[in-house]
């Protein structure tokens, strides 16, 4: 029987991929949908913050360590100024925003009470909130080891010098996890899930296909089962998917450097779970149609306005009340509010009803279709 | 040994009962005829013996092997040309038949070898790296018969092979069909034409309703119908019509009309010949051709339903 499904799958792949427009259809979509959705919700395409910074502290520990930390924040660059040219700078909008550290910066932060730091911006608070945030909380770090330190010199070094070891490196790595990326990867993965419901749909239709190319009939009369031609169908569905998968994970952090925010490995677990729900529902939906254009009818009737519901297109938190009630009867959004549990440092317990969910819809969609399938006597339409 | 063995087959769909308790058997080395009006039951019959339907009564048997407890080796037999191409446009002829030589097992060089012999006996070897869409009807048809065949089946089912071609492409068939019985393939053969099953069937079965209604060598059929007799007559121009004319005749039991060819069903006993010719040209026929025809399974089949084959 392996040998047969084997068969039945190099084939199945082999046709399909023949075909010049099915590599796009499969394949190419979902990095289109990478690609939207860095243009759509990456608005500037995250250039460099301009910062210009007047170190009037000069050399004091904390104040060169706080220049040296800020340096350490991708998308960021700084320039050394003086106060008059930066406030002419700002106003050309050659910088962004300007950091000024007075004299006693570091021993206020030292004593734990931060003082002598101001910034100054033009522009709207949103260019520099991050900045902003990066810093305030360098500080605060800073100046809570002063207080715990408590004047004790010894202390503070220790604790100081841990700090700018280990604490560098972490900063360093959430540094991508600005709100824009996430939502930017967030609405990769929410395009992606509709091409994955579109593609487990027309490769399910191809057993319809086969039905009203009677070839399914030759199929049938040979050795192999009714079962392991659909078991096939089932698995050529899912490489497609991982496929699809892959190369959209691929294209979102090694080409468009969006870090969702999740490891590697549970991203494409959570997708491959999805995966499994897209071809049991796109299952469903064929035992239920009598033709192949009646199911690609269907599936057009329930995977764009559920993606849309579900928020693959746009945030769920812009739609009506009612609209997020409905949701939680779409499968898509209990896959991106996992996502969404895990970008905001939840562990995989977090997701553990996320994932139980998902799996009941697989089960519940695979059943009614063996239901379905098993009941059928019509070979009118198709012998 | 029987290839086939049928006993009892039943399908219902609903209340409609499409096969009704139906046996047979084919032996080895026959050329089974399966003949029956449209809606009569053969495919019916046929799917069920490919397992593509679930029969809802009865026993099949093939090479003394129940096809519900061994349908691997049931199904490994058989060779099924079905009624409809069943072949993927979008595969090369030669793809198509060793894809589904392959779902026989057949790997490699043998699978190309048995690929290449299958399109070679059907007169497709030449086109082998050509797509079907390219094909006329005929090459489809032929087509369809390669795919079935590559694996060597025991027992080849064809179900209506030779529907809407031309009569090289028929001739073709038919004569493959005989080919492939001189090399030890035991044949069903489904039709409606029965010049077809006539000329080719070594025995035949009538279906009418599910029903088989009758049974045997061509000659043992015939020889049923000895009181009535055939009357074909062709007019040089016809205006239609003519044929209804002629019913209410002495003897007339149906008469019908195919453009300018009138042929009338009648009473062996009645001579009544000069009478239909003589009604004829009242009405300004002109007569070309008449021929009294030798009973046929045409005939056969008109006694025992009343009906043509092809009405
Ligand atoms: N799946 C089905 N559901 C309901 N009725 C069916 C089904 N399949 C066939 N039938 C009916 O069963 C009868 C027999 O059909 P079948 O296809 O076996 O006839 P056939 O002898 O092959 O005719 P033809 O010469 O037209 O091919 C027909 O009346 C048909 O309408
Ligand atoms: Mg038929």
């Amino acid at each position: 029987m392996r040998k047969e499904l084997w068969f039945l799958v190099r084939t199945t792949l082999r046709r399909i991929f023949r075909n010049r427009s099915n590599w796009l259809i499969y394949l190419g979509l979902p990095v289109a949908g990478v690609v939207l959705a860095t243009v759509l919700y990456g608005s500037t395409g995250q250039p460099d913050l301009q910062v210009g910074i007047v170190n009037g502290d000069g050399n004091a520990r904390v104040a060169a360590d706080t220049v040296q930390f800020l340096g350490k924040l991708d998308h960021v660059k700084f320039a050394n100024v003086t106060e008059s040219e930066l406030r002419e700078q700002l106003a050309d909008g050659k910088l962004d925003t300007g950091l000024i550290l007075s004299a006693g910066y570091s021993d206020s932060v030292m004593a734990g009470k931060p003082d002598h730091i101001a910034l100054h911006s033009v522009k709207g608070a949103t260019v520099t909130a991050y900045f902003k945030s990066m810093l305030s909380s360098y500080v605060d770090n800073v100046s809570a080891m002063a207080r715990i330190a408590n004047g004790d010199t010894a202390t503070f070094d220790r604790l100081y010098g841990q700090y700018s070891g280990a604490g560098f490196k972490l900063t360093a790595q959430s540094v991508n996890d600005t709100s824009n990326t996430k939502e930017m990867s967030t609405q990769s993965i929410g395009f992606l899930l509709m091409f994955m419901l579109t593609s487990a749909g027309s490769l399910s239709e191809l057993i319809l296909k086969n039905r009203e190319n009677r070839t399914y009939f030759r199929i049938v009369s040979s050795p192999i089962s009714a079962k392991v031609y659909v078991l096939s169908n089932i698995i050529v569905n899912l490489i497609v998917m991982a496929g699809q998968i892959l190369i959209a994970l691929f294209f979102m952090r090694v080409v468009f450097h969006l870090s969702a925010g999740v490891p590697f490995a549970t991203m494409f677990g959570l997708l491959a779970l999805f995966a499994l729900v897209a071809v049991s529902l796109s299952l469903a939906v064929v035992s239920f149609a009598k033709s192949s254009s009646a199911a690609g009818a269907m599936q057009n009737f329930i995977v764009t306005p559920s993606c849309l519901v579900a928020g693959c297109f746009f945030p769920a938190s812009v739609m009506p009340e009612f609209m997020q009630r409905v949701s939680d009867f779409l499968p898509q959004s209990w896959l991106l509010a996992a996502l969404g549990k895990l970008q905001a440092n939840g562990g995989l317990a977090d997701i553990g009803l996320n994932f139980a969910v998902l799996l009941a819809f697989a089960a519940v969609f695979f059943l009614i279709a063996v239901y379905k399938f098993g009941r059928s006597d019509d070979t009118r339409n198709f012998v | 040994m029987n290839v086939l063995d049928i006993r009892g087959l039943t399908k219902k769909f609903g209340d409609f009962v499409a096969v009704d308790n139906i046996s047979f058997k084919v032996g080895e080395g026959e050329i089974f005829g399966f003949l029956g009006a449209n809606g009569a039951g053969k495919s019916t019959t046929i799917n069920m013996i490919c397992s593509l339907l679930q029969p809802s009564g009865g026993e099949i048997r093939i090479l003394d092997r129940d096809i519900k407890t061994q349908s691997r080796f049931a199904k490994q037999s058989l060779g099924i040309v079905p009624q409809d191409l069943a072949i993927y446009e979008d595969m090369t002829a030669y793809e198509n038949v060793s894809f589904f030589a392959g779902l026989y097992g057949l790997r490699g060089g043998q699978l190309k070898e048995r690929t290449e012999e299958a399109l070679a006996f059907v007169g497709l070897g030449d086109k082998a790296k050509s797509f079907p869409k390219t094909f006329s009807g005929g090459m489809k048809r032929r087509l369809n018969i390669a795919c079935a065949i590559a694996h060597k089946p025991k027992l080849i089912i064809m179900d209506e092979p030779t529907v809407g071609i031309d009569p090289q492409s028929r001739n073709y068939i038919l004569a493959s069909v005989r080919k492939l019985n001189e090399s030890g393939c035991t044949i069903i053969y489904t039709s409606h034409y029965m010049e077809e099953v006539e000329e080719i069937c070594s025995r035949i079965a009538i279906v009418d309703h599910g029903k088989i209604i009758a049974e045997g060598t061509k000659e043992q059929l015939t020889a049923t119908v000895t009181d009535v007799k055939d009357i074909v007559i062709e007019l040089k121009t016809a205006t239609g019509g003519e044929a209804e004319r002629l019913t209410g005749l002495p003897g007339v039991r149906k008469a019908s009309q195919e453009e300018n060819v009138i042929r009338i069903h009648s009473d062996a006993s009645v001579d009544n010949l000069n009478r239909i010719l003589k009604r004829l040209m009242e009405g300004d026929s002109e007569i070309r051709a008449v021929e009294e025809r030798e009973p046929n399974l045409e005939m056969v089949f008109l006694t025992l339903t009343g009906r043509n084959l092809r009405d």
